[in-house]
């Protein structure tokens, strides 16, 4: 039985292929583009913005809260993980425990570089361990920190996080990134609704929908009888220095942004 | 046969003597940005390219030369996580040291502790192929399968020895350099240095240097200061 190089085993555990790769992260990587949805972040003058996209199970009923991929975390920071939801349920947990702890025994908020390091370090951890598989998930960690403004991070399954002042993950990835970086050449202050629409209109390009519906219409069956119910495509959170804790957007925000960037165009 | 059988376990030698996983190791190493070190008669010296994936990256939260004490500094080439975790832990031994003897850390002691750490992933814990399937054994250090680190680090530092300049590799071992260069297109920057390099170097020379040989390796030149 041939074998291949590396005995085989380098798809299967975290060791080095014979060209110093890493396939498992490799593959991590691969599992968070099979989410299907992509993720954008903008960082402002005085506030942070990430839009992401629900997916939508159309033949359930359910309430927006749903498909939640946003979690609001520990009050300041807040997360957006991407792909599989069980790996990036464990990670937020464990951020949102390391925090309290920092909080509990340092006496103040744990600062988001802080947060998105120690996140990192320990997705490093299971590339580096064979019995422990890399998380398939990229996390986008925002807040306001109190010396240095507003931040965004990103960390990935390899243990790579970087500060950002626009970036995207997911499906789309590298189209968002094209699409920002040229809004964002000559670095620019955004304004909290600047910030908001740049991010906003970065997925609507990406996802091509020209129609971009906001919202899905759909029926809903609710004691007995058919009702029309609507939803919001997009989910948005926001953090910003006047009210640092993570917030996200009402639909009815989502279509005021809506509207102003239809608007301008 | 041959060497890809036992390339998954690293306590196991493979049958031409080598522990597979080091080289490919390396390899990641070589396929990492160039940095390099010179050993001045005043100081050392050490550099690299901080080459972001793109514009939006905000480059001030990217650190690639880490300070380990006052008077010792590290860079990499690979895998940037794994040299977080020996960063960490460096800055780590360097401190309980000095809370043993009320001394800043010799240079030659923290490099030796710092090697002895990346040595120590290259031994512990195994896996064994077991029905086409890879079992792995704990050791009794409670580490199952560990892959070596990804990074060869340049450590540079001042102590009453003077300056000094280290090169610690996946493997573990380290050898002291008067000139070193690691990373993609080590042998360019190699030869450069060779050419370069005197003994009664000052610093700035050394600065200058550096920043020469930097510039050789570089595909499209990008001139950002000068």
């Amino acid at each position: 039985m041939s074998r291949g190089s590396g005995g085989g085993y380098d798809r299967h555990i975290t060791i080095f292929s014979p060209e110093g790769r890493l396939f498992q992260v490799e593959y991590a990587f691969k599992a968070v583009k099979a989410s299907g949805i992509t993720s954008i972040g903008v960082r402002g003058k005085d506030s942070v913005c990430v839009v992401t996209q629900k997916k939508v199970p159309v033949r359930q009923a359910f309430g927006s809260d749903q498909c939640h991929t946003s979690f609001p975390h520990h009050q300041v920071p807040g997360v957006v993980s991407h792909c599989m939801t069980a790996d990036a349920r464990t990670l937020v947990q464990q951020a949102r425990n390391e925090a309290a702890e920092f909080r509990f025994r340092y006496g103040y908020e744990m600062p988001v570089d802080v947060l998105a390091r120690w996140i990192a370090d320990k997705s490093q951890v299971y590339t580096q361990h064979a019995y422990m598989r890399p998380l398939g998930v990229v996390a986008m960690i925002l807040g306001i920190d109190d010396e240095n403004g507003p931040r965004l991070f990103k960390c990935d399954p390899a243990g790579h996080f970087f500060g950002h002042k626009a970036t995207s993950a997911g499906l789309k990835e590298q189209e968002a990134i094209n699409f920002l970086e040229k809004k964002m050449k000559n670095d620019p202050a955004f304004s909290y609704d600047e910030t908001v629409q740049t991010a906003i209109s970065a997925l609507q390009s990406v996802c091509k929908r020209t129609s971009s519906p906001t919202r899905l219409s759909i029926m809903v069956l609710v004691n007995g009888s058919y009702r029309k119910r609507a939803l919001s495509l997009h989910l948005v959170g926001v953090v910003r220095t006047d009210s640092p804790a993570f917030r996200v957007l009402s639909t009815e925000e989502i279509d005021e942004h809506l509207t102003a960037i239809s608007e301008r165009d | 046969m041959g060497d890809s059988q036992y390339s998954f376990s690293l306590t196991t030698f493979s049958p031409s003597g080598k522990l597979v996983q080091i080289e490919h190791a390396l390899t990641a190493v070589g396929s990492g940005q160039t940095s390099l070190g010179i050993k001045a008669a005043n100081g050392v010296v050490i550099a690299t390219e901080k080459k972001l994936p793109s514009i939006l990256v905000d480059e001030a939260s990217v650190q690639k030369i880490q300070v380990l004490t006052p008077n010792i500094g590290v860079v990499y080439s690979g895998m940037g996580p794994d040299s977080r975790v020996l960063v960490r832990k460096s800055r780590k031994q360097a401190e309980q040291y000095h809370r043993l003897y009320k001394e800043s850390i010799p240079v030659t002691q923290l490099v030796r502790e710092t090697a002895a750490v990346m040595q120590e992933f290259t031994q512990s814990g195994s896996g064994r192929p077991m029905l086409g399937w890879l079992q792995t054994i704990l050791d009794f250090n409670g580490n199952c399968g560990v892959r070596p680190f990804g990074v060869s680090l340049l450590v540079a530092g001042f102590d009453d020895n003077g300056p000094q300049l280290y090169q610690v590799d996946p493997s573990g071992s380290y050898f002291s350099w008067k000139a070193s260069a690691m990373g993609k297109n080590v042998s360019n920057a190699k030869t450069f240095l060779e050419k370069r390099y005197t003994d009664d170097m000052e610093l700035d020379d050394a600065v200058h240097t550096a920043i020469l040989t930097l510039k050789e390796g570089y595909m499209h030149l990008k001139l950002l200061f000068f």
